[in-house]
């Protein structure tokens, strides 16, 4: 299968550091090493993204984090959420996400969430210093998964289903959990 | 001893509020009232902004229906500028426009309201939800996803991004059309209206289940307001306004918008942010109107396109010309969004849409402007008024839902009165209440970013304050 890789920074870019996944997208779009990876901006993760997830081999969300210590980036492995997710709304999580996607096309590409710790969520345009300075090991952070899953070979039926990646080297990878 | 149920706040709605329903001794509904709880101050904060900045500053209302804002705030600067957009401009406006009623009717009918249609008002709220559907009627919940992406889609294609696009602005648009844009969104269009006429007819396949709750999810008699063109067609960003009556009679016909003080008064009250607005000729509280879907396709003679006229013809058939059920507003709503996509095909299709003018260009020529659009949840009203350099010295806004105000709470007392019986508190009731409100959509603004997670939280409380009964979700 062609890989097809899906980059998605989201968050509010008028809070400040709730916006550090959307800045770090609009690096990651003039990056040479993402040639051939479709990166997007949104606002929040909504329904429709299960298509994305759906047609998609790799995708890496971009978040920012209240769980984190501030500037502290760190990668998740995102698994289907088990239960029927939140009571309704129009946004969900990365596990709801993965689950409908899915629910609604049988299938799901990986997903990874890569998170950033925050410093201020008050309203402005501006990142916080140390989340500035965080910036270029979150993109580093990115192109990274996309690196090593380019340099995967593919995956011999038997091993179908396996977990390909635990993020790049030198950062902290884990299962999932809930961002902000 | 008289006691107040609260619910708040309410969920699957754009925006906070809560829900506040009082009983007298016997336990016995007397008075419901919907609060909504957030402030926003809009028109106060942009006083003393250069009026050119107040299409961008506006769309920051809300988060859903930005495109809205853009439009009828525009339009109250071309009256400012003293300009008409170029003919293909405002036909591109349009597209816009009705890419995000797609879009949002969709939201509304497929992500919010969809769970409470699919499972029934009594089902488990644990299940109730976009997953619920994706696993229980998959096909439905693809063309969901499909349709609100559609017109996701075209916003992206024509304004750089799906929310908070700066494509529109005083004079037309930023930018004309490309070939490529066009043959893009074209070949779009055939998926989005099948996958509408799939929803339409799951839909009606199912209507006759929801027969209680159509009987008394806002079941009154009242007026019906929205835009109509020349020939009285579906119009959701020019004409004029149109007012029926409960029993189809017009009470005005051909208003200029821009007189809409001499027909419409606000009103304010202590326990909530939103303003009431109602028909003056009946007075306040009487002068209840409704505006958004259902008011569009009961004010219209006819659609105006050929998929949705048939829709429209069947619709008075099963409902009659002038339902009086908000509960309607669901059917509506699909109607609304097949006529939309269809009218971006005719759009699009016309001879003069790539013509490279789009835009007027003027200093300011006038010191009022009011401009007028149809949102998705109904006619949205800006008017401004400036200084000799331009500089907004008064706002006022009229929000779609600022007109169904007092629908909404004289439906919340009506589902009150059927379904809270005492003052023991039971998720089917707490849920019938909340989704006579998620009819008439409200979009209390969104566009605040909530953090952390928004819970159902029910009170009972005596009138010392005490808590007598509790209920999260």
């Amino acid at each position: 299968m062609t890989e097809h890789v899906v980059v998605v920074g989201y968050g509010n870019v008028l809070r400040c550091d709730d916006g550090v996944g959307r800045h770090a997208a609009e690096r990651l779009v003039d990056d040479p090493r993402m040639d051939g990876v479709e990166v997007l901006q949104r606002h929040q993760l909504t329904p429709e993204l299960a298509l994305d997830i759906s047609a998609a081999s790799l995708v890496v969300l971009i978040d920012a984090s209240s769980r984190l210590g501030p500037g502290e980036v760190r990668v998740d492995r995102v698994e289907p959420a088990v239960d029927d997710g939140p009571s309704g709304s129009h946004h969900l999580t990365p596990a709801t996400l993965v689950a409908l996607s899915h629910a609604l096309y049988g299938r799901a590409a990986d997903v990874f969430v890569v998170s950033c710790g925050v410093q201020s969520l008050e309203v402005g345009e501006h990142l916080s210093p140390v989340v500035d300075a965080a910036l270029p090991r979150l993109v580093d952070a990115v192109t990274g998964l996309v690196e090593s899953r380019a340099r995967l070979r593919p995956c011999p039926k038997s091993e179908q289903g396996a977990e390909t990646s635990d993020g790049p080297p030198g950062m902290r990878a884990a299962r999932s959990e809930p961002n902000t | 001893m008289t006691k107040t149920i609260i619910i708040d706040p309410v969920t699957r709605i754009e925006g906070h509020s809560k829900i506040t329903i009082h009983l007298d001794d016997q336990g016995d509904v007397v008075d419901a009232q919907f609060h909504v709880t957030q402030f926003r101050g809009f028109e106060r904060i942009v006083q003393g902004r250069p009026v050119h900045e107040m299409p961008s500053i506006m769309a920051r209302i809300c988060g859903i229906c930005p495109v809205s804002h853009l439009i009828a705030s525009s339009k109250a600067c071309d009256q400012i500028l003293a300009v008409e957009p170029p003919p293909t401009g405002a036909d591109l406006r349009r597209v816009m426009n009705l890419a995000q009623i797609v879009q949002s009717n969709a939201l509304s009918f497929f992500h919010l309201s969809s769970p409470d249609l699919l499972f029934g008002f009594d089902a488990d709220p644990a299940h109730r939800n976009i997953i619920g559907v994706a696993r229980s009627n998959p096909q439905l919940a693809r063309d969901g996803v499909g349709i609100r992406r559609f017109g996701q889609q075209i916003i992206e294609w024509l304004g750089g991004k799906r929310i908070h696009p700066s494509w529109i602005v005083p004079g037309g648009v930023d930018a004309p059309l490309l070939e490529e844009t066009r043959d893009r969104i074209l070949s779009t269009i055939p998926e989005a209206i099948a996958a509408i006429e799939r929803a339409l007819a799951w839909y009606k396949s199912s209507i006759l289940q929801w027969a209680d709750e159509a009987a008394s999810f806002g079941d009154f008699r009242s007026a019906y307001m929205g835009l109509v063109d020349d020939d009285g067609n579906v119009d959701h960003y020019g004409g004029s306004l149109r007012v029926m009556d409960a029993d189809g009679n017009l009470l005005a016909d051909r208003i200029d918008p821009t007189t809409y003080t001499d027909y419409l008064g606000e009103a304010v009250e202590p326990w909530t942010y939103l303003k009431s607005t109602y028909w003056k000729a009946l007075g306040y509280p009487d002068g209840v109107y409704r505006v958004g879907p259902l008011a569009r396709v009961i004010v219209a003679d006819q659609m105006g396109t050929q998929r949705a006229d048939a829709e429209l013809e069947e619709f008075r058939q099963r409902l009659g010309r002038v339902p009086s059920s908000s509960f309607h507003y669901h059917y509506a709503r699909l109607i609304d969004a097949l006529y939309a996509a269809e009218r971006i095909e005719e759009l699009l299709r016309g001879p003069d849409i790539l013509l490279p003018r789009v835009r007027s260009f003027a200093g300011i020529n006038s010191n009022e402007g009011i401009g007028v659009s149809e949102a998705p949840r109904g006619t949205l009203l800006h008017h401004y008024r400036v200084d000799s350099d331009g500089i907004v010295e008064w706002a006022n806004l009229v929000i779609a839902t600022g007109h169904n105000n007092l629908a909404m709470n004289r439906s919340v007392l009506q589902v009150a009165k059927r379904y809270v019986k005492s003052a023991q508190l039971t998720e089917p009731m707490l849920n019938r209440v909340e989704a006579v409100i998620r009819c008439y959509d409200p979009c209390l603004s969104c566009s605040t970013h909530a953090l952390g997670e928004m819970a159902l939280h029910v009170q009972l409380l005596s009138p010392s304050g005490a808590v007598l009964d509790e209920l999260v979700r």
